[in-house]
Parts: C-alpha cells; sequence; structure tokens
C-alpha cells in the first residue's frame, strides 16, 4: 500500500525555485505593500483601548489613504498589525477564524493569551519571514490584557505599548503621561495623542486616527475618530472636454441582439 | 531553502558621503514670467529634520534657482553659485545673464565629475530678450532650456501632471483650435500648488510648507495675483517674489 | 569556509541583551535577571521579567533571541506538565535541564538561546545548571550568563564562597547584576529575583533608581569654579 501523501497546508512553496532562479537573473521581486504605521494599545481602568494611523506605504509612496489597521480576531479581542499589510492581514484573519473554532467547541469566551500563543507559534514557524509586528488587546474571564508580538514570534505583556516605525514618537507620549486607573476617555485622548505623534513626526505613518475601546461589556470601534489631515480644495477643476483623447480608429457596433422567435404548437404555457 | 542568501558572503564596509533628503522642486515658464517653487520638508529615512528648510534660492533680481536631493550639498552649491555672481558684479557691475548663469552652473556641476554635488538643480528666470526661462541640470551638468520642469522625490508624480497641464500632451485641441504655448501668470500658479497638494497626498517625503518664487520680465506686474512678499534689489527692472503656502504636515 | 555563526541575530529580531545568574545555596537557589530588551538600540521593554517558570520548583533564565527562548521555555513548560501527569511526580531541575539542553543542541543552527536552568527538587536539592550557545550542559553551583556576564566574572570568582545562606547569596545576585547592568549597555532596568526552596518561590524586586551602587568614578579635571564662570556663548556663524 503506497503511504498517502502529507496533507498540504499553509503557504505554497512552488515558486521559490523559480523566483530564486529570477532573482540571479536580476528581476527584482515586487515589493509588497507595508504599513509603516504607528499603532499601540493602553490599559485603562475597566479594559484597553487600541489605536492605529491610517495610512499604507509602497516604499515612498502613499499606498491608502485611509485604511483599517485595526482588524477584529473576537468580539472582545482586537489586533493592531504593523509591518507587511497582506501579512499582518492573513494571520489576524487566520487566528480569528481559529479563535471562532476554539470557541465553538470549548463552549467558553476565548481568551487573549489563547490568540497571542496562536499568533507567537505561527509567527516563530515561519521564522520571521511573515513580517507581522501586532499589537493584541482584549477582555476576558481572567481581566484587561495587552500584548505586543514581533515578526519573529517573541512577546511582551506590558500596560501601555506601542509598534511600527512611529513606535518611538507614540512611546514617548506614554512614557510621559501614561499612568495606572486612567478613566475611559483619558485612555481614549491619550492613545489619539500618541498616534497623532506618530502620524506627525514619522513619514511612515499618517492620514486618520483609528481607535477600538475593549472594555467588559462591549467593543466600541471608532472608526476615523480623529481626521487631522483632510486635503484642501484644488484650486483648479481638471474636467476634459468631450473629444479630448485622440483615436486611431473608430468603430461603431450594436450591442442589442435581435432575436426572431419561432412559436412551436399552439398551447400556452403551462401556469398551473 | 532555495532562495535563502548564502550565510557569510563577504561584506564591504564603506563610508558614504552622500544622503537624499526628500522633497520635490518644479518650474514652469511663461511668456514673460517664471516660476519657480519647492516644499520645505527636509527628511531623511522616515523622520522629518525640520519643517523648514528652503530649497529654492533668489540669485539675482533675474534668477532664482530650486536645489533638491542631498540638502548639505544643495546648500554649499547654492552658497558657490552665488559667491561666482558677487565676483562677477565685481568685475562687470552689473548681474550676470540668466543663460550666462546656467552655463556657469554646468562648469561648476562638470568641475565635480568624479565627487558630484548629489543635487539636481533647476534655475528660473528672465532671460535678456524678456522671455520668461527655465533649465535644468543632472547632477553633472547636463543641462537644457524647457518650458516646466520637475525634479525630486515626487519628480515621477509631478512631471507627467505637467506635461499634460502645460505642455497638454495626450490632449487633443478643439477643432480649428490650437493649445495656447504659454499659460497665464494665475493659471500657472494654480497648476503649482495643485503639483504639490497632490503631490504631498501621495508622497511622504512631500509636504509642511510650500515657497513659490515669481520673477516677473521688465515692465510686467503681478495683475491680481494675491500677496506676494517683493524680495528684488531694485524696482525698475525685473521683480521677484515670494508666495507661502502651508502644506499638510503628516 | 561555510560556518554559521549563531551569535548573529536575524536582522531586526529582539534581542534579549542580558545579564542573567543563578547560585545554589544551602537550601535553595537564587535566580536573578535584569529587565531589558532591546531590538538594536531601542529598549523594547524596560521592565522584562527574564526569569521564567517552567515548573513548580523550577525557572530558567533566558538570554539570547526572546523569540527563541521564549519557544524553547514554552515546549520544555509544556513537556514537564506532560511528565508529571505521566510519571506521578514533580519532575527533577535535571531533567528541566536536559530537555533545554537536547532542544537547544539539536537546533544549535537554528537557535541563538543562552539559558541557565535553576531549582529545587526531592533527590539533589537545589541545583544551577548552564546551557550555553552550543547546547552544552554545566552542573554549577553558581552561573552567569548573557552580554553582561563578561564584565564580572572576576568578581564572581573573587566573591563567591560555598556554603552561603540565603541573604548574603541574594546579596550576591543583587551586587552582581547590578556591576554587569552598569558596565553593559544592553543589560538595564530594574533586577528581578526568585529564591525558590523547598517551601515555595519567593519573587523579589528592586528598582532601578534602588540598585546597589559603587565607584562611579570622579572629575579628574579642575572644575568649572577653580577655573572661573565659562566664556559667553557664541552662535555659530550661519549664512
Amino acid at each position: 500500500m503506497a503511504v498517502a501523501a502529507a496533507a498540504q497546508t499553509g503557504f505554497d512553496f512552488s515558486s521559490a525555485s523559480r523566483n530564486a532562479y529570477l532573482a540571479e537573473r536580476g528581476v527584482k521581486l515586487p515589493n509588497a505593500t507595508s504599513t509603516g504605521t504607528t499603532i499601540v494599545g493602553c490599559l485603562f481602568q475597566d479594559g484597553i483601548v487600541l489605536g492605529a494611523d491610517t495610512r499604507a506605504t509602497a516604499g515612498p509612496i502613499v499606498a491608502d489613504k485611509n485604511c483599517e489597521k485595526i482588524h477584529y480576531v473576537t468580539e472582545s479581542i482586537r489586533c493592531c498589525g504593523a509591518g507587511t499589510a497582506a501579512d499582518t492581514e492573513f494571520v489576524t484573519a487566520l487566528i480569528s477564524s481559529n479563535m471562532e473554532l476554539h470557541a465553538l467547541s470549548t463552549g467558553r469566551k476565548p481568551r487573549v493569551v489563547t490568540a497571542m500563543t496562536m499568533l507567537k507559534q505561527h509567527l516563530f514557524r515561519y521564522q520571521g519571514h511573515v513580517g507581522a509586528a501586532l499589537v493584541l488587546g482584549g477582555v476576558d474571564s481572567t481581566g484587561a490584557h495587552l500584548f505586543t508580538i514581533h515578526p519573529h514570534g517573541s512577546t511582551d505583556k506590558l500596560p501601555y505599548v506601542t509598534m511600527g516605525s512611529g513606535s518611538l514618537a507614540a512611546m514617548a507620549v506614554f512614557e510621559s503621561k501614561w499612568q495606572p486607573n486612567l478613566s475611559r476617555q483619558a485612555a481614549i485622548d491619550l492613545v489619539a495623542e500618541a498616534i497623532a505623534a506618530g502620524i506627525f513626526n514619522d513619514l511612515g505613518s499618517g492620514s486618520n486616527i483609528d481607535v477600538c475601546v475593549i472594555a467588559p461589556e462591549k467593543t466600541d470601534m471608532l472608526r476615523n475618530y480623529i481626521m487631522p489631515n483632510e486635503r484642501v480644495q484644488k484650486e483648479k477643476t481638471y474636467g476634459f472636454r468631450r473629444g479630448t483623447t485622440a483615436w486611431t480608429a473608430e468603430k461603431i457596433r450594436s450591442l442589442i441582439i435581435n432575436e426572431e422567435v419561432t412559436q412551436v404548437g399552439n398551447e400556452a404555457m403551462d401556469t398551473s | 531553502m532555495p532562495g535563502t542568501p548564502s550565510i557569510q558572503r563577504p561584506t564591504q564596509h564603506q563610508f558614504n558621503p552622500y544622503s537624499d533628503n526628500g522633497g520635490t522642486i518644479l518650474a514652469i515658464a511663461g511668456a514673460d514670467f517664471s516660476i519657480i517653487a519647492g516644499d520645505t520638508r527636509q527628511s531623511e529615512g522616515y523622520n522629518i529634520q525640520t519643517r523648514y528648510a528652503p530649497k529654492v534660492f533668489r540669485l539675482t533680481d533675474r534668477a532664482v534657482l530650486a536645489v533638491n536631493g542631498f540638502a548639505a550639498d544643495g546648500n554649499m552649491f547654492v552658497k558657490k553659485v552665488k559667491q561666482r555672481l558677487e565676483w562677477y558684479r565685481h568685475a562687470h557691475a552689473k548681474d550676470m545673464p540668466l543663460r550666462a548663469i546656467a552655463r556657469l552652473i554646468q562648469t561648476m556641476l562638470y568641475a565635480q565629475r568624479f565627487f558630484p554635488y548629489y543635487v539636481y538643480n533647476i534655475l528660473g528666470g528672465i532671460e535678456e530678450d524678456g522671455s520668461g526661462a527655465v533649465y535644468s541640470f543632472d547632477p553633472v551638468g547636463s543641462y537644457e532650456r524647457e518650458t516646466c520642469r520637475a525634479a525630486g522625490a515626487a519628480q515621477s508624480l509631478v512631471q507627467p501632471f505637467l506635461d499634460n497641464q502645460v505642455y497638454f500632451k495626450n490632449q487633443v485641441p478643439p477643432p480649428g483650435r490650437a493649445h495656447p504655448t504659454h499659460l497665464p501668470l494665475r493659471d500657472v500658479l494654480d497648476i503649482v500648488i495643485d503639483a504639490f497638494t497632490s503631490a504631498t497626498e501621495r508622497h511622504i517625503e512631500v509636504g509642511d510648507g510650500l515657497e513659490m518664487y515669481i520673477v516677473l520680465a521688465k515692465g510686467r506686474t503681478l495683475q491680481g495675483v494675491e500677496a506676494a512678499q517683493e524680495i528684488s534689489a531694485r524696482t525698475d527692472g525685473e521683480r521677484v517674489f515670494v508666495l507661502r503656502r502651508d502644506l499638510k504636515k503628516d | 569556509m561555510n560556518t554559521v555563526d549563531v551569535q548573529q541575530l536575524k536582522s531586526g529580531e529582539v534581542n534579549l541583551g542580558t545579564s542573567i545568574m543563578a547560585v545554589q545555596f544551602e537550601g535553595g537557589v537564587v535566580v536573578g535577571a535584569d529587565s531589558r530588551t532591546t531590538t538594536g538600540s531601542y529598549i523594547a521593554n524596560r521592565v522584562t521579567d527574564k526569569l521564567t517558570y517552567v515548573h513548580d520548583r523550577i525557572y530558567c533564565c533566558r538570554s539570547g533571541s526572546a523569540a527563541d527562548t521564549q519557544a524553547v521555555a514554552d515546549i520544555v513548560h509544556y513537556y514537564l506538565q506532560t511528565f508529571t501527569q505521566f510519571i506521578g511526580r514533580p519532575p527533577t531541575v535535571h531533567i528541566a535541564a536536559e530537555t533545554f539542553q537536547q532542544l537547544c543542541y539539536e537546533n544549535k543552527d537554528a537557535l541563538s538561546a543562552g539559558i541557565i536552568v535553576a531549582g529545587w527538587d526531592k533527590e539533589n536539592g537545589p541545583s544551577v545548571y548552564n546551557i550555553p550557545l552550543g547546547g552544552g550542559l554545566f552542573r554549577q553551583p553558581w552561573a552567569i550568563g548573557g552580554s553582561g556576564s563578561t564584565y564580572v566574572y572576576g568578581y564572581c570568582d573573587a566573591t563567591y564562597r560555598d556554603g552561603w545562606g540565603r541573604d548574603e547569596t541574594i546579596e550576591f545576585v543583587k551586587n552582581t547584576l547590578a556591576l554587569a547592568m552598569s558596565r553593559d549597555g544592553s543589560s538595564g532596568g530594574v533586577i528581578r529575583m526568585a529564591v525558590i526552596t523547598e517551601d515555595g518561590v519567593e519573587r523579589l524586586f528592586v528598582p532601578g533608581n534602588e540598585l546597589p551602587k559603587f565607584w562611579e568614578g570622579h572629575e579628574v579635571l579642575p572644575t568649572v569654579a577653580s577655573v572661573g564662570p565659562p566664556p559667553p556663548v557664541v552662535p555659530m556663524v550661519v549664512e
């Protein structure tokens, strides 16, 4: 009896040798969209506040001016992602799916440590090649928890955290102003200020401030909580006269299909 | 795994005297004026070094120079060009003509052929015949006279826009009419402002502030262009004005 | 030659620059560590707990890559839980150390982990095991590790004595770590310690502003007062 082929799961590496060959001949690989990013999280008296900017970059070009970096994991667990955009989105979606299945099979509300462990084990397995730098926060039966997860799979548990290229600017705000047992509004204000520090001082971060408040009873996703960078009115309007674009040939074709219907038999359709 | 770079390949470490400080400049020539503009952000990597570092400089009442690339080289280059123009004034008791400044810049850049100034120059102003002119240079001195030119970080975003709006590239004129050869001052200013606000939206190294230098031919006035600050030495010849605008700071 | 430098961290990897230590005494062991975690020159965590629980009376001190050492410690933790369930008694420190050693040795080309395992068990009483980079296993009365340890080998050799009690051992660990942290830029923050005895684990904490102080140098050059007032500051002339 032949041995059954091992089940194929996870990534498909079949293009790896082709890409290595291409790289050898000087063909550059396409560069992935990275979320230059400022993401933060902080503990307050009854939960967690997460924050993120909304700029996505591809090198020095702004790829998306209003992307979402606070991802859903479960109703009371959310995760901010920095690094390779695709990796943060997929790793988050994967763990979200597995958390739902875990909740269904145990019949309990899932815990933040569970999501943290699943994420770190996944990232460690890929030795940093899955470039996701995460801020994971949430509330469960054991209380409010906040973690950072680095691309190689190491984790830290702290009362206030920042990640991404704007993390230093944001951490400067936390290190000078955070204190234990902040009120809900004070925590939201502090997180918004930390993100703003990233937006204005780090070129990789920009546009709007997203905030997510996770409390035991409910989670509030405050999308575009502050919009400090709206575009000013343009000086001119750039409409083009009909016929501006040159053409080399003109062909007009009717899109209406003419059908001739021939009745076969005389009975009306049975509509009973 | 295939594709993994082999470990311990010999690497050579060397001091790199250059750096890229971002930002963008552009210039457009009109029939009897010239506009030279640049943003004021100076950055390195993801860090903003300053939100106000001028990249556009008045050389004479009829010549304005914009420099972009490595800021230290740019500032030193402008300093040396100004010194040469000063010497010219002492020797000839008049300002150097624009086309002569352009040739001077070429020789100064090419003198550094094997250790170049890491700078893209755009020179704008008024020629001796009273026409608006723009000269653009590469870092080692190749130059040409043009009607418009963008350079710097967002060149690839701005130049196609200028080609379309100034040169009317890819635009068929209305039947029986031709595109104008020169645009009026107001239209050019609008195009410059929109070019920079748009570049700020999509390029992370562009922003903070915008400085637009307007050089007018002898006898011509601003004609309704809002409060531009005059910085010319004399008011009876060519005149230079500056117009400043805020750009987004994120 | 194609050798692998295991000391070399992958780019952007989180590093436990670290000063870690474990010392055996009459009735138990004292483990201690600084609290600094770095990515390059940035301190990613200034209050890290590098003393990691792997069983009720066994802890490990982690140095090297944060990701690698956390992953290894998690596996050992899981293995010792399983061991207890199957065998019906707690594992010895030696078993825990061997498990670490096996993982570190078998995966030596993929890991950068320097680990000290210490604890108390019924068979041997207190014991300290050192598992340096290549995956060796050495029982020692005291062990130091991490980048900061190189500064304090001499101090430890000169100071350590057999037969110390609990309090003397705690002082020794505290002083050694403070000296290491003051010289090593990759170490710093606070001192965390744990005393593991038959009766349980006692956690100790020394805040960064209460670290033991040693000679910190003094001015060799003449003081400002003896020279007179400094000349007025003149800004550099920039055009």
